[in-house]
């Protein structure tokens, strides 16, 4: 494999770690963020911080890396949830500008110039690079999708599914809307925060720009393509969304143009995503799909 | 003297500067049916949303086997063991009809964050669901969403939804209207079971001829108060209730 | 104290052209419940077709009313062809819609105009004026008397016309103003062809009054003046006003003239969050 296919590869991987993240969030419990990306950048911070500051290595940071991003979620995800619906979308765009700005003003962070020098990972004495470090992610998008199917099984998803669906008659059967919000919220962000820590360690340079409103928004638009609300949606939509690109790189000026455009398309005749409910693919795959179950 | 199971004193609502419910004091008694019944705006949905915790009251309170529950929020008046249906129904539509009900099965696991990682697939939670959905007369449509299933058996599976252990009090709202005559039938059935499994049912009818035939004891609201309570008989015969339905509406004698 | 003053005109200037933006975020969302991130987008569309129309003609007159005309109809066809067939979807459904269409619309303009920054060369019609040695440039008179007239004339409709009142209905509800025999579809699409010709406005006089067009000139305002209609209360136009107003004058003073090294875009969240933190229904909202 080019090292340019392995590039593109590791990246769509981490993205779709952080797509998972927001799946919880905004498929299973139905709550609109349009700041994903701050907390993939709480993520990637606070591993570059304690790798290059504090000694620590990647394994060791990891646990608090995944604590720290999952603990601002719920921090920034109590007063955003207690607020209308709509409001939410417009707190969680504040969140994002205001730690944006964070990042980029406090000289703790490393300030305008970023954060760099942030050590590769080493597994078995191995500095991992290019295909070693693809697989490593692979492995962790493993994990977060079983996380993610574990989830969709227990008690705690159809607590998030009932507020998704009708918070009112959910809580009349004894299902707190803010606690299980809350813990969407946790559960996603610390998927974030993963992702965003291999980023860290992949670019092994970082500013803020790279988590700024519209790396949400491509998170967003990644689900929403996928398919919200599904397993294999997050993966599908950022695969699809990050290879896009590449295929319209011929097109040269005009491959944004599309890629935007391609976007509209999508939301305005495929709301559910390429894997939701009632989709085209759902529809040629449906006799598929149900003569493998039988 | 018996307890009373629930009972609300001089409980009210305020919306602006009107009053929807206005000090209404009344008791329900263990095993008992009561119809709460009034004209449209009369404030008897308002009641049964002060009683299951989405309104906090502006005054009064609301007792239940003695504790108090007003301004208790509504996941903890339904842990409580109090059930509620809706006027208009609120299925959770992308949901299959099971599912539906496992979600109100899970209420004994909600309060502890401990309790929520297990699988609600179970082979034993999905008997017990199906039992329920047996009762109810939904066996069949279990595996369908429920946003696809028409008024009769969205109302059926709210009923559902409500009858989970533990539950020993359920607030039915108009579960009766938009039903067909042999759907009626069927629920008037269906609510008399289930008081014979020992729960206390409060229902809000707008049909005159099914309330009187279901309940023990009624109370009439009008304009947020109460205007009478009694046995039907003596209630059909109240002037006051008679000026209030025929006043505006005339009562619905037609099933 | 001199400065300060020329600060404090400076920022009355920016509030006014959040103001005249933030104006139709807030009257559609009052009318459809719907977040209109492209209204920005309309906005950059105004500034182009002004200055199209005035190299075109020499007019500002032209220019004006055949931007605001060319912005009406991108409004409405917007409303029409994306928010209409999505208003039956989840809220998120439309709000990415309207991202997506900001987006294309932003790639149209760098594709046709270029992604370099034009200037707009309008000399306006009437000098500059001094009052105790303060210079106000013309620019400033120009912002402060078309924003003053464009609240004028919507004060006067929505509260004198029966267009007005039937807005006012569509709002309450949708489904109630229906029976009442409104035409809602209609009361939608006048909502839109305002809001659209004052965001035109806007765009011209941000256009002549920093002297510069280009294509990414609407991004830091469709999300500023999201937060600034919350801060206004949801759907409340003149809480929306206000909270504009506020907000550019705290924005040039703090920034401009305090020297504070507040990053000058996150400021409008950060009023934001404070704001619902004391009053979660937004500083002229209604609490639902």
């Amino acid at each position: 494999m080019s090292s340019y296919v392995i590039t593109i590869g590791t990246i769509i991987v981490i993205q779709a770690i952080a797509v998972c993240g927001l799946n919880v969030i905004v498929g299973y419990a139905g709550q609109i963020s349009l700041g994903h990306a701050a907390f993939f950048g709480i993520g990637a911070y606070s591993a570059a911080i304690l790798t290059t500051k504090a000694g620590f290595s990647f394994w060791t940071a990891l646990p608090l890396v995944i604590g720290m991003s999952g603990f601002i979620g719920l921090l920034l995800g109590l007063p955003s949830i207690r607020v209308r619906e709509d409001f939410l979308a417009i707190t969680t765009i504040g969140i994002n500008f205001i730690v944006e700005a964070v990042f980029r003003y406090v000289q703790f962070f490393g300030g305008a110039l970023g954060i760099g020098g942030i050590p590769r990972i080493v597994l078995f004495g191995i500095k991992l690079k290019g295909i070693t470090f693809f697989l490593l992610c692979l492995g962790f998008l493993i994990v977060v999708l079983f996380i993610c199917w574990w989830f969709t099984r227990s008690w705690a998803s159809l607590a998030c599914y009932a507020i998704r669906e009708e918070e009112t008659a959910a809580s009349t059967m004894g299902i707190s809307p803010v606690r299980f919000k809350l813990l969407a919220f946790v559960i996603g962000t610390a998927m974030a925060g993963l992702g965003g820590s291999l980023y860290a360690h992949y670019m092994q340079f970082i500013s803020a720009g790279d988590f700024s409103f519209p790396v949400s928004v491509a998170f967003l638009s990644m689900l929403v393509l996928g398919g919200m609300g599904t397993l294999w949606g997050p993966v599908v939509g950022t695969l699809i969304l990050g290879v896009l690109p590449e295929v319209f790189r011929p097109l040269v000026d005009y491959r944004i143009f599309f890629y935007t455009l391609l976007l509209l398309l999508m939301i305005r005749f495929q709301p559910g995503g390429i894997l939701g409910e009632g989709s085209v693919v759902r529809r040629i795959l449906a006799p598929i799909l149900k003569g493998g179950r039988a | 003297m018996i307890q009373p199971l629930l009972s609300t004193k001089g409980v009210s609502k305020c919306f602006g500067g009107l009053k929807a419910v206005d000090g209404v004091d009344f008791d329900v008694f263990p095993g008992e049916i009561l119809g709460i019944l009034g004209p449209n705006g009369a404030g008897k949905t308002v009641l049964f949303n002060l009683i299951s915790g989405i309104y906090q009251p502006t005054a009064g309170k609301v007792y239940f086997h003695n504790d108090r529950i007003d301004g208790l929020p509504p996941h903890l008046v339904a842990r409580k063991g109090i059930g509620r249906t809706f006027q208009i129904v609120r299925p959770f539509a992308t949901l299959t009809v099971l599912q539906n009900l496992l979600v109100a099965r899970g209420i004994t696991r909600y309060g502890h964050l401990s309790k929520v990682w297990g699988s609600w697939g179970s082979q034993s939670e999905i008997k017990a669901a199906m039992e329920v959905l047996e009762k109810v007369g939904l066996t069949e449509l279990a595996h369908r969403k429920a946003g696809l299933l028409p008024l009769g058996n969205l109302r059926r599976l709210e009923i559902a939804r409500a009858l989970v252990v533990g539950h020993t009090l359920l607030l039915l709202d108009e579960s009766f209207s938009g039903l067909r005559h042999e759907e009626i039938l069927h629920l008037e059935a269906l609510i008399q079971k289930i008081r014979g499994d020992g729960r206390t049912v409060i229902l809000i009818e707008h049909n005159m001829r099914v309330a009187m035939g279901l309940c023990e004891r009624i109370v009439v609201l009008d304009h947020g108060q109460k205007i009478a309570e009694g046995p039907p008989s003596i209630i059909q015969q109240n002037e006051q209730v008679i000026e209030a339905y025929l006043g505006r509406k005339g009562i619905t004698y037609a099933a | 104290m001199r400065l300060f003053i020329e600060q404090l005109l400076n920022g009355i200037a920016m509030g006014s052209i959040y103001a005249l933006v933030t104006l139709g975020l807030a009257l559609v969302y009052g009318i459809m419940r719907i977040l209109h991130v492209a209204h920005a987008a309309v906005f950059t569309i105004g500034a182009y077709a002004g200055l199209f129309l005035f190299q075109l003609t020499g007019s500002l007159i032209v220019a004006f009313l055949g931007s605001m005309a060319c912005c009406a109809l991108l409004g409405v066809m917007i409303e029409r062809f994306v928010y209409f067939p999505l208003m039956k979807y989840p809220p998120y459904v439309p709000l990415i819609g309207s991202i997506a269409v900001m987006l294309s619309i932003e790639e149209v303009c760098r594709l046709v105009a270029g992604p370099y920054i034009l200037t707009f060369p309008a000399k306006l019609p009437f000098p500059d004026v001094y009052l105790g040695g303060i210079q106000i440039s013309s620019t400033l008179i120009a912002v402060y008397s078309i924003t003053a007239a464009v609240l004028l004339v919507l004060w006067y409709i929505t509260t004198h016309t029966e267009l007005g009142l039937a807005m006012r209905a569509t709002s309450q509800d949708i489904s109630i103003s229906g029976a009442m025999g409104i035409n809602s579809h209609v009361i939608i699409t006048l909502t839109f062809v305002m809001g659209s010709a004052i965001a035109a406005i806007a765009g011209m006089l941000v256009g002549i009054y920093y002297n510069q067009v280009y294509p990414t000139m609407g991004t830091v305002p469709a999300y500023k003046t999201l937060a600034l209609i919350v801060v206004g209360g949801l759907g409340s136009v003149p809480g929306a006003v206000i909270a504009s107003m506020l907000l550019g004058t705290a924005e040039t003073l703090l920034i401009g003239y305090a020297n504070i090294p507040l990053p000058r875009d996150a400021l409008a969240f950060i009023a934001m969050i404070g704001v619902l933190m004391w009053r979660s229904e937004g500083l002229l909202g209604s609490s639902r």
